[in-house]
């Protein structure tokens, strides 16, 4: 049996030994699943490697897939900070893609590039909507918002779904071979985001995006009143009001806020690359719950979010790239998993130490026969 | 509604209520434990893969096969939920992320996917779970289609729903987990294992998860496909809430599911014209409106929510 | 101090020897051995944190020790669980009760039993119990609806029903009026005069005397000596406890506040109000404090001084009356509110409620300032005016911590107390409401705090102090309101404050 024992402090390295270490623990699991496929782990992770990172064109490709992972997670660390737990990033990011969406269609050829912002706009709104639903719930009529946002997510799937399968909407192109097969109208051009060179990598315009976002959240976090109370309702919600704070309103603002970073990921998601509704496509990404991982992981600050996304971007590129013979589809995704667990397991081994109990240090046999010494629990100061 | 038109909705309502059924018993019990599992998608999901390799690959008689399947599937939920059990319970992570990284760990996109391509499922299952004639009576009006006309599998989870309540309301054991789910500390103090009971009834409910997922691969959709169980883990975590926390109501939400996810073909199919998604929507939206109804601590109290659920215990801290 | 040199007449019922328990930073048992003969009410006296809880929860199996070995009737037994020490029959009384709250009487009392599930032959049992020993309560009830008295007797019922040879009550007149202490100490003598023993924890000198056979006491982790309670006096003991002779007392406050007897700064007005639970917790609470005066409010936990407190500081919605400060009507629905007009409050549960237990020291020093100048500006933290300012604060009031980043949670109970009292403190309050604030805090740190409250009403402060320590109350206070059931039983002057006769009014019999 093992036995956790609180730490009274936290030591510094840990912050960086944790994340590492269990990016590495699970690579070394992984390998295992990989030689029991029959393949080489050393072969395959250099692959996965060079399609990540390091072949031509492949940080571009990967940091188109960071782009919405880095919104979903900055949107899930902003509300997880003050333990409001957002797992509503997906249908947020849903409704930020059909509302920008929207927006495309109705001004992309009249605005020009002018409607970006709009677009940017249109998503927050949606998103933070979308989200403060859930969040007014658990604010004014303690609704648990685990389950409200995750039934939202369905919700709006199927919202996005009926929009381009089973009605005559606005986004669905009614014309050509959108007659044959349900499909959504393609945006303007005007309203695609640009691509930014940057030497030989295009950085996407959404990755800029969210690091001005990423930027704002740190500092709204870390040097206002209002991260202040965030810090405080999410470690004791008795003191925020027994201080004066106003917690159901907190409670809706972050749920707001979370919605909002996850919206714009929505609105990066037409803007940047796939320029119609496409709730299919949507779907099966699952860029809401990765976002929850990719928080976790960067220990839910929006700085490292950026980092964390890249690596797990990384690996969604490579996966898709590489999927085919020798390189079974999953892999990816289970390495993702695995690369959480161990993180989860080492954010407890820097809370705590380990200790292996023994269930008879006060038994006769270990005091009979280690009268004096220290009993097996060892790493004690 | 003619009886006809109700006979073919309660037939589809069961027919894609069980899988979910199935599931949402298994996190009953896991909840009631005090245990929070969002990992269901995923350990169905294992369930399933297991049975599909199994049903393709092992040799034998059919009824052998399909057992070693259920079996075998049973085992993969369990194994998922192990995982789970040994971060919340004994690292205490917290429950939520725990779920989460379950599911993408063996989800759509993870463990499950990499196991079908490395085992190769392209083709049907060769043994599946068809449906019964009990008695000889599939035929008779109404009830010979409801009762006397399932597959093994929906006899089993009504033997579970059974077994469960009777379990959890009517025996030792299950007062102890209830005991266990509410104070875990009173729990404790009255030398009742609470770790043993929150591991046990977290790999029972990953077990029942696992037969869930058995029922997609060896018969709803016979042949493997990435993330078939398509969402339906996350309307079992719905319907434990919906239903209260009791293996009774849950069937009712499971079988309302069924019906909701099937009405709309079954109107298409008599000219109805309802859009899909509406309906689909539905048990979203109720399960929302049931758990703002059962909001606040009377009605908690009152309707069942284990009280320390999703908090993790810990005995030896001052 | 010596153990009795006489021999036991049997084996001891319970034989602890050189029970040693670490915890992280803290020496909780040191080599502490003790012995419980069978038929005595041996009572484990110590101040809070001298290690009587531990050495009990070694002895129910929930913590094991790190060295030493427990016998009982004369043979060593492991007690790994507290399924262990049940089977062994030990039974023991929380003081916070251990039931599950949606739960029957009797499927708490049977909880952790084994075989079928028969739950009207248990019921029967457990109402023929409870008439054998006059503890009566309905079997079929659900916990959550009992009194605090009657779910103790749950408790007590829960030990009896598996025969337990020892119980150990920690604590168990806390929730109790005088009166129905004694009742429980009849209950306690009679269960005794049957062959079992009982372990009776506390720290208060007059219980100890009147109800024990023997007294063991704890301090700082070690066992100081084990007495024949016939053979010593309440001044022995207490030397004995505290390790010295010293204990606070009215005496030793010189130059006593000045009151102001015309600025009431506080005053409240029939005042009504419901608990957590929705049922009534005040019915009609008229009282005053004034500028310099401090106002004990004493009672049986749970008689609605805890709500007053929160309905003073806007914490709590009142539902009729007033409350005025320094002569000002409030709204009294916002905290904010009341802390603009100067009310300093300690609540009672001060790491979770009082501070942010995870938050920087530093942080928790301006929990009520942040929102103005100069520890905000606009939108913005001043970062520099926060470190500057935990930095005199920690040094004017002597807080030990390492450094003002560190998180509160972790410095000592009596630092956690400091920093609370510091930051309520600064500005300029007029009144402090001050509830149970030397509860769990070791001798030093209670003197210190004590020291804090008098230096407050020194300033001209208003001091409403909310405590179950009668002896406190009576020592720090210029009067004592008695509550019982949500009002004021009476109000008994400094000078003429009776023991027996506040006893008295606690119960509710005057």
């Amino acid at each position: 049996m093992i036995r956790l024992e609180r730490r009274a402090d936290l030591p510094r390295w840990l912050n960086w030994a944790i994340p590492i270490g269990s990016i590495l623990a699970a690579l070394v699991a992984g390998s295992v699943l990989i030689l029991a496929s029959g393949n080489s782990p050393f072969s395959t992770y250099s692959r996965i490697i060079d399609r990540a990172f390091v072949s031509s064109g492949a940080f571009s490709a990967t940091l188109i897939a960071a782009t919405p992972l880095l919104f979903t997670g900055l949107a899930a660390s902003a509300a997880f900070k003050m333990g409001v737990f957002n797992i509503g990033g997906q249908g947020q990011y849903v409704m930020g893609s059909i509302s920008a969406s929207a927006v495309g269609l109705a001004w992309g050829e009249s605005l020009g590039k002018g409607v970006i912002p709009l677009m940017i706009m249109a998503a927050i709104v949606a998103g933070a909507a979308w989200a403060g639903i859930a969040g007014a719930l658990r604010a004014y009529l303690s609704t648990n918002e685990i389950i409200t946002s995750l039934m939202l997510n369905y919700i709006a799937a199927n919202l996005g779904s009926w929009l381009i399968f089973n009605s005559r909407s606005y986004w669905r192109l009614l014309t050509g071979s959108g007659l044959m097969f349900p499909q959504g109208k393609r945006l303007p051009e005007t309203s695609d985001w640009p691509l930014l060179g940057l030497g030989s990598v295009s950085v996407p315009f959404g990755f800029l995006v969210g690091m001005v976002f990423a930027a704002g959240t740190y500092v709204l976090y870390r040097h206002t009143r209002f991260g202040f109370e965030v810090e405080i309702i999410g470690d004791s919600p008795a003191a925020a009001s027994y201080a004066g704070m106003r917690t159901r309103r907190k409670v809706l603002a972050v749920m707001a806020i979370s919605g909002a970073l996850a919206g714009v990921g929505g609105a990066s998601d037409v803007g940047d690359f796939r320029h119609i509704l496409d709730p299919k496509g949507l779907g099966q990404s699952g860029y809401g719950y990765t976002g929850i991982v990719i928080a976790a992981l960067a220990r839910l600050n929006p700085i490292a979010v950026i980092v964390v996304a890249v690596f797990m971007g990384g690996l969604d590129n490579a996966g898709r790239a590489l999927q085919g013979p020798g390189f079974p589809a999953g892999l990816v995704g289970t390495l993702q998993g695995l690369v959480l667990f161990f993180a989860l397991g080492g954010e407890i081994l820097a809370r705590y130490r380990i200790r292996r109990a023994h269930h008879r240090i006060a038994g006769p046999v270990a005091s009979a026969l280690a009268p004096g010494t220290d009993s097996p629990g060892g790493g004690r100061p | 509604m003619n009886a006809n038109l109700f006979v073919v909705i309660a037939v589809s309502a069961i027919y894609y209520g069980t899988p979910v059924l199935f599931a949402g018993l298994g996190e009953v019990l896991t909840e009631r434990s005090g245990v929070l599992n969002l990992g269901v998608e995923g350990m169905m999901l294992l369930g399933a893969v297991s049975a599909s390799w199994c049903s393709a690959r092992v040799g034998g008689p059919g009824w052998l096969v399909l057992a070693l399947s259920v079996l075998l599937g049973m085992a993969a939920g369990a194994l998922g939920a192990l995982i789970h059990a040994f971060a919340v319970i004994t690292l205490r992570v917290n429950q939520t992320v725990s779920g989460l990284a379950l599911t993408i760990l063996a989800g759509a996109a993870g463990f499950s996917s990499y196991l079908a391509n490395v085992w190769e499922l392209k083709n049907p299952v060769r043994h599946q779970f068809g449906k019964l004639d009990v008695l000889g009576l599939k035929d008779a009006p109404v009830l010979g289609p409801l009762l006397f006309n399932q597959t093994l599998l929906t006899y089993l989870s009504w033997v579970l729903v059974a077994a469960c309540s009777w379990y959890l309301f009517r025996t030792r054991a299950g007062l102890h987990l209830r005991a266990v789910g509410e104070s875990p500390q009173t729990a404790d103090a009255m030398g009742i294992n609470v770790v043993r009971t929150r591991y046990v009834h977290t790999l029972i409910g990953g077990a029942f998860a696992g037969i869930g997922g058995v029922c997609f691969s060896l018969s709803i959709v016979p042949t493997w496909q990435d993330g078939m169980t398509a969402g339906r883990g996350w309307i079992a975590i719905a319907l434990v809430i919906f239903g209260f926390w009791r293996p009774d109501l849950t069937m009712v939400g499971a079988y309302l599911f069924g019906a909701f996810a099937s009405l709309s073909l079954t109107l298409q199919a008599r000219g109805v014209k309802v859009a899909p998604q509406l309906l689909d929507s539905l048990p979203y939206v109720m399960t929302i409106v049931v758990l703002v109804m059962v909001s606040g601590g009377w009605a908690k109290r009152r309707l069942g929510a284990p009280a320390a659920l999703g908090i993790p215990y810990e005995r030896e801290e001052r | 101090m010596s153990t009795p040199t006489l021999p036991p007449p049997a084996p001891p019922a319970v034989l602890m020897s050189g029970i040693t328990k670490r915890f992280p930073g803290v020496l909780a048992n040191d080599d502490v051995s003790f012995e419980i003969r069978p038929g005595e009410v041996h009572a484990l006296l110590g101040e809070n944190g001298a290690g009587k809880s531990t050495l009990v929860n070694v002895l129910i199996g929930l913590y094991r020790p790190d060295a030493g070995t427990v016998q009982l009737d004369g043979t060593r037994v492991e007690l790994s669980s507290p399924g262990d020490a049940i089977a062994h029959g030990i039974g023991m009384v929380h003081q916070h009760f251990r039931l599950v709250p949606t739960f029957t009487v009797t499927e708490n009392i049977i909880l952790g039993r084994q075989g079928p599930l028969k739950l009207r032959d248990a019921e029967e049992r457990i109402r023929a119990l409870g008439e054998q020993f006059g503890l009566a309560v309905d079997p079929t009830a659900k916990v959550w609806q009992l009194s605090v008295g009657e779910q103790q007797r749950v408790e007590i019922l829960k030990t009896l029903e598996r025969d337990a040879k020892i119980l150990i009550l920690d604590e168990p007149t806390a929730v109790l009026t005088p009166q129905e202490a004694h009742a429980l100490f009849d209950t306690l003598r009679s269960m005794v005069a049957g062959g079992r023993s009982v372990v009776f924890i506390s720290h208060k000198l007059d219980e100890v005397m009147a109800v024990s056979d023997r007294v063991t006491v704890l301090r700082d982790g070690r066992n100081v000596g084990t007495v024949e309670t016939a053979a010593t006096s309440q001044r022995d003991l207490a030397r004995m406890m505290v390790g010295r002779d010293v204990v606070f007392s009215a005496d030793d406050v010189e130059d006593r506040p000045a009151i102001d007897h015309d600025r009431v700064v506080l005053r409240t007005v029939d005042l009504h109000a419901d608990d957590a639970r929705g049922r009534r917790a005040l019915r009609g609470v008229d009282l005053e404090v004034h500028a310099g005066e401090i106002v004990a409010v004493c009672g049986v936990a749970g008689n609605g001084q805890r709500e007053l407190a929160e309905v003073i500081c806007g914490t709590r919605r009142r539902l009729k009356g007033q409350v005025l400060i320094d002569g000002r009507p409030t709204v009294g629905t916002d905290p904010r509110e009341l802390i603009a007009l100067g009310v300093a409050h300690i609540p009672e549960d001060r790491l979770h409620t009082g501070l942010s237990p995870s938050a920087s020291v530093e942080h928790n020093l301006v929990l009520k300032s942040y929102r103005h100048a100069p520890a905000s500006s606009g939108p913005f933290l001043n970062h520099r005016y926060i470190r500057r300012n935990a930095g005199e604060l920690i040094e004017r009031f002597d807080i030990k911590t390492p450094g003002p980043q560190t998180p509160t949670r972790l410095l000592s109970g009596g630092n956690v107390q400091k920093v609370l009292l510091a930051r309520e403190m600064t500005g300029t309050p007029i009144l402090l409401v001050a509830a149970s604030p030397t509860r769990g805090l070791d001798v030093g740190a209670i003197e210190v705090v004590r020291g804090l409250l008098l230096d407050a009403a020194r300033r001209g402060l208003g001091v409403l102090l909310i405590t179950e320590d009668l002896e406190e109350g009576i020592a720090l206070s210029d009067r004592i309101v008695v509550m019982y059931e949500g009002q004021v039983a009476g109000v008994v002057p400094r000078g003429a404050a009776d023991v027996i006769e506040i006893g008295l009014l606690m119960g509710g019999k005057a």
